[in-house]
């Protein structure tokens, strides 16, 4: 007994070292980590600070990139307004009498700026500089001038840390602009430019350089944000479903100001959702 | 050994804030640099095994939670700082002369100094790729950026030893 005390004292850094090995396994494949903890991801308040020292300097690299990206968004939008003022006049003479109302605005926009992004590793994640103390909440929607970014996870009281479309954990319901044919969206862990939308029909029609959109069957992104263009198709995994390779239109190596999208009747939808209510029963339970 | 401690003190901030940025950088999309692993490389060979473990942990916490990786740098830096040791001894020819030393050129001479710095970044390197892959789907991909990530990490490493120790052994 005293000789194996003895050895166990001797070597007690071995035991210390299999510790901190159990510690960084647990971490490691936990199921869901990310939601569990704000103190141990990059929503801290340290991290987020040293984020945003490096954020404010390494900020000013990409401006030109992203000015022109700005600008030519900005015609697009003109243009787009331009033609649907042209169709509103057009049936207010048609139709004199009606009483056309605008729709009941469902979505709103909070300008944040990315401290930290990634886009090499296995599961991306991107930081920006806004937070609960600014009514970010998690699973709202992330977007850039150029289309979507990712979907918030945790918040800390100023930054909150967004799952990036480059990470696998992230599925996102698309659909080809004007058709109905709608599939998820993932990311394979290739380049950064490119996504697989899978999960679509198998007699559907497709040419390349087709637009894909977000299908708006989430609360989290309204109908008809360009998500990427169609490249070809994918490789399956199952021969059930047909998958296509689609080029991001969003630019994850530049990204700087985002939009997070809040949805003023989340709430209400969240609500009507069946599932949410089992959800909320296993919790009392 | 108090000038040891707080220049590596000092080494482990200025290193781990400049593991962030450099966590960034992809070159080619294959390498990316891992320099931090610096203060481990340069822990005195006579601390005790329980200060280096917990030192090593501690660094890959740090750089995880900078970097949203959740344990894998603090699991390939405990793992790397167990062979530290045996690694080191490899390459010193004098046992006995070496119990009490910090690992660097003047110690080891330049090649046997190189070839220990190369082994333990490739150890880490090796380790970090691996469980950042966790399966070998892609294994040439992951080896592919293994290697290319080695060599700029042991590069940039060759860089900042000479930045670093070039004073203290001059006047030795």
């Amino acid at each position: 007994m005293n000789n194996l005390l003895h050895f166990l004292i001797k070597q007690y850094h071995w035991f210390l070292f299999i510790i901190y090995v159990i510690i960084s396994v647990i971490m490691l494949v936990k199921d869901n980590p990310y939601q569990q903890s704000v103190y141990l991801t990059s929503a801290n308040s340290v991290t987020a600070t040293v984020y945003e020292g490096i954020a404010s300097v390494t900020g000013y690299v990409h401006l030109k990139d992203i000015n022109e990206d700005l600008q030519e968004r900005n015609a697009l939008l003109e243009m787009e307004v331009v033609k649907l003022r042209n169709e509103i006049n057009e049936y207010k003479i048609q139709l004199p009498d009606s009483n056309i109302q605008p729709r009941l605005q469902q979505f709103n926009f909070v300008v944040a700026h990315v401290i930290s992004n990634s886009i090499a590793q296995p599961n991306n994640y991107i930081t920006i500089n806004r937070g609960s103390g600014d009514g970010i909440k998690p699973e709202m929607g992330v977007v850039d001038q150029n289309g979507i970014v990712g979907i918030v996870d945790v918040t800390g009281p100023h930054s909150a840390r967004v799952i990036s479309l480059l990470n696998p954990d992230m599925k996102l319901s698309c659909k080809l602009k004007n058709s109905e044919y709608f599939g998820s969206m993932v990311w394979d862990g290739g380049s950064p430019q490119y996504a697989i939308l899978e999960e679509l029909p198998k007699h559907m029609k497709f040419s390349v350089g087709d637009t894909i959109v977000t299908s708006g069957y989430s609360s989290v992104f309204p109908e008809g944000v360009i998500v990427g263009t169609v490249v070809g198709r994918a490789r399956n995994l199952t021969d059930n479903f047909f998958s296509l390779k689609v080029k991001l239109t969003t630019n994850f190596s530049q990204l700087s100001t985002v939009r997070i999208i809040t949805n003023d009747m989340r709430e209400e939808l969240k609500a009507l959702d069946p599932n949410n209510d089992k959800e909320k029963k296993d919790n009392e339970k | 050994m108090n000038r040891t401690i707080t220049q590596l003190i000092w080494l482990t901030i200025v290193l781990t804030l400049l593991q962030v940025v450099c966590n960034k950088i992809i070159l080619f999309n294959v390498a990316t640099p891992i320099i931090f692993i610096y203060v481990l490389l340069r822990l005195p060979m006579n601390m005790p095994k329980v200060w280096v473990f917990t030192i090593a942990f501690a660094l890959g916490l740090t750089i995880d939670i900078f970097g949203n990786t959740p344990g894998m740098n603090a699991l390939s830096c405990t793992l790397a700082s167990s062979v530290r040791m045996p690694v080191f001894y490899l390459y010193a020819l004098r046992e006995d002369e070496m119990k009490t030393v910090v690992p660097s050129i003047t110690t080891l001479g330049v090649g046997n100094y190189f070839k220990y710095m190369s082994t333990m970044v490739l150890i880490y390197c090796t380790l970090l790729f691996f469980i950042q892959a966790f399966t070998l789907h892609n294994a040439i991909l992951t080896v592919e950026r293994l290697l290319c990530s080695s060599v700029l990490s042991v590069a940039l490493l060759m860089g900042i030893d000479s930045l670093v120790s070039t004073k203290r052994e001059k006047r030795l």
